[in-house]
């Protein structure tokens, strides 16, 4: 019995052969955990059911137990919540505060300077006639575009970069040292139970302590102005909010830029379309989003007893929704192995979650960078060669990839 | 001469995504202070477009009205004079 939860299942990426042969049964499947057949979690698998547990709250819930598959105690629960471990009304009180900067009209505003970026690394790359397409292209973009909008110093991009692989790791395969950063909390209570979080969340402490002096033009001083039913957010609850902002602003996209190094390659005839004819930009950045899945779960707990294909769930039960499956799943996607820069719109992938309170606050900004770096990848002209084969990243939580050589020709 | 479908929109649900003023700035607005959408005027629109606003709606906020029958098109008409 294959098990999910496993970060070496996700060694050469997507396990399509898995997902679809969970997909075929009508059932949602059963996958204990280290053996034991009474701990484990429904694995959900199609689209459709995805998009019906996304979008009922009210059943399956955020902030009971955890989004990832290990479940922790109520304290670490409590210490470590963003608005992402939380159920409406909290959640969208917390979201609101935030969603007009992330709107398709508003991060239309920042299309010159992600353009930017995108020639700065695309100049870089070429430079040294190639290289880490990770290093010099799908990791400086996204977070040097999230940290233009939180306000981050342009010093600290590699710190941040730094602070969300480590993060990740996590998720990995090997245990953490738990006094990295300094680190004297309990690795239990820190998200993703990592020393990170507790790296990131002084640091997000001397930027607001920055910004309560000298207040900009940014998220950061929004967030420490802002007040959600009369109070301003506590210290914690500021350090998990910047934690969530760097770090899904940053990762995920790096992913999908990451995929789209090796979408060029794998499939050039496509990209030959879209670069005679851009009017296919979007459904093109849409399909690597899809193809490249960045995240490949976020976990529900049941709060009640209810019902699901044929499958009774239980009040607590464990139930997790695997995006790289659903985006993969025939009965939504004609010959959906196959990438096709002009595939329509709707059905839309659950890349960015299947829709309800969590749908990804940064999709239209990730968009909108993976659009401006195909254009110039198009301008350019630009091919690539990939002499080896790509290093994925160990863990069953993302689907990034580590390094992805390159040469330029 | 198509008939108008009334939209609707829960407050509640809204998260503010903003795909629908995208697709129909002059039915829906992004309030930025509220970080959630309003809709503007009488909310109609013609069926095939109120589709594809209430697809592209992640949160699932938008709703096509089911309280009133689809109105004609010449009684959303402003009268001469």
């Amino acid at each position: 019995m294959v098990d999910l939860a496993d970060p070496g299942l996700y060694r050469h990426g997507i396990p399509h052969e898995v997902f679809a042969e969970l997909r075929a049964n009508p059932q949602l499947s059963w996958n204990a955990i280290d053996g034991d057949p009474e701990d484990g979690f429904w694995a959900v698998t199609r689209h459709a059911d995805i998009v019906a547990v996304s979008r009922d709250t009210d059943v399956f819930s955020s902030a009971a137990g955890h989004i990832q598959i290990y479940d922790i105690d109520a304290d670490a629960l409590s210490a470590r919540a963003s608005m992402i471990d939380m159920d409406p009304p909290m959640h969208t009180r917390l979201r609101r505060l935030v969603s007009s900067v992330f709107t398709p009209r508003h991060v239309r505003g920042y299309r010159r300077t992600i353009r930017a970026r995108v020639r700065a690394a695309l100049d870089d790359l070429a430079n040294g006639g190639g290289g880490d397409w990770v290093s010099s292209v799908a990791k400086p973009i996204p977070i040097g575009v999230i940290c233009d909008i939180m306000g981050v110093p342009e010093a600290d991009h590699g710190y941040m970069i730094e602070l969300s692989d480590h993060l990740v790791a996590g998720t990995g395969s090997k245990p953490l040292d738990p006094s990295a950063y300094g680190n004297t909390t309990d690795l239990r209570l820190l998200p993703f139970n990592s020393p990170a979080a507790y790296a990131m969340a002084s640091y997000a402490g001397d930027l607001a302590k920055l910004r309560r002096k000298n207040p900009g033009d940014d998220l950061i001083t929004m967030l420490i102005q802002a007040e959600v039913d009369g109070d301003s957010l506590t210290e914690s609850e500021f350090a998990n909010f910047f934690r969530l902002m760097i770090f899904a602003g940053n990762e995920t996209t790096r992913s999908a830029m990451s995929h789209l190094g090796m979408h060029l390659v794998g499939f050039a005839d496509e990209f030959a379309r879209v670069r005679v004819d851009r009017s296919l930009l979007d459904s093109a950045a849409e399909e690597v989003i899809r193809y490249s899945s960045p995240i490949l779960y976020f976990r529900r707990t049941a709060l009640q007893p209810t019902e699901l294909s044929e499958t009774r769930i239980s009040a607590g039960d464990r139930v997790v929704m695997w995006y790289a499956a659903a985006n993969f799943d025939e009965a939504v996607f004609a010959e959906p192995l196959r990438f096709r820069v002009d595939r329509p719109a709707v059905p839309a992938n659950v890349a960015f979650g299947g829709g309800g309170a969590h749908f990804c606050l940064g999709a239209s900004l990730a968009r909108l960078e993976l659009v401006e770096l195909i254009d110039e990848i198009c301008d350019r002209d630009l091919h690539l060669e990939i002499p080896t084969e790509p290093e994925y990243v160990d863990s069953n939580f993302v689907n990034g990839i580590e390094h992805l050589k390159v040469v330029l020709r | 001469m198509s008939d108008l479908v009334r939209i609707s929109l829960d407050a509640e649900v809204c998260i503010g995504v903003g795909q629908c003023e995208l697709l129909e700035p002059t039915v829906f607005v992004l309030d930025d202070d509220e970080g959630i959408s309003m809709l503007v005027g009488s909310a109609h629109l013609v069926p095939e477009r109120a589709e594809l606003v209430v697809n592209r709606c992640p949160s699932g906020a938008i709703r096509i009205a089911e309280d009133a029958s689809p109105m004609g098109l010449e009684s959303t008409q402003i009268p001469d004079g």
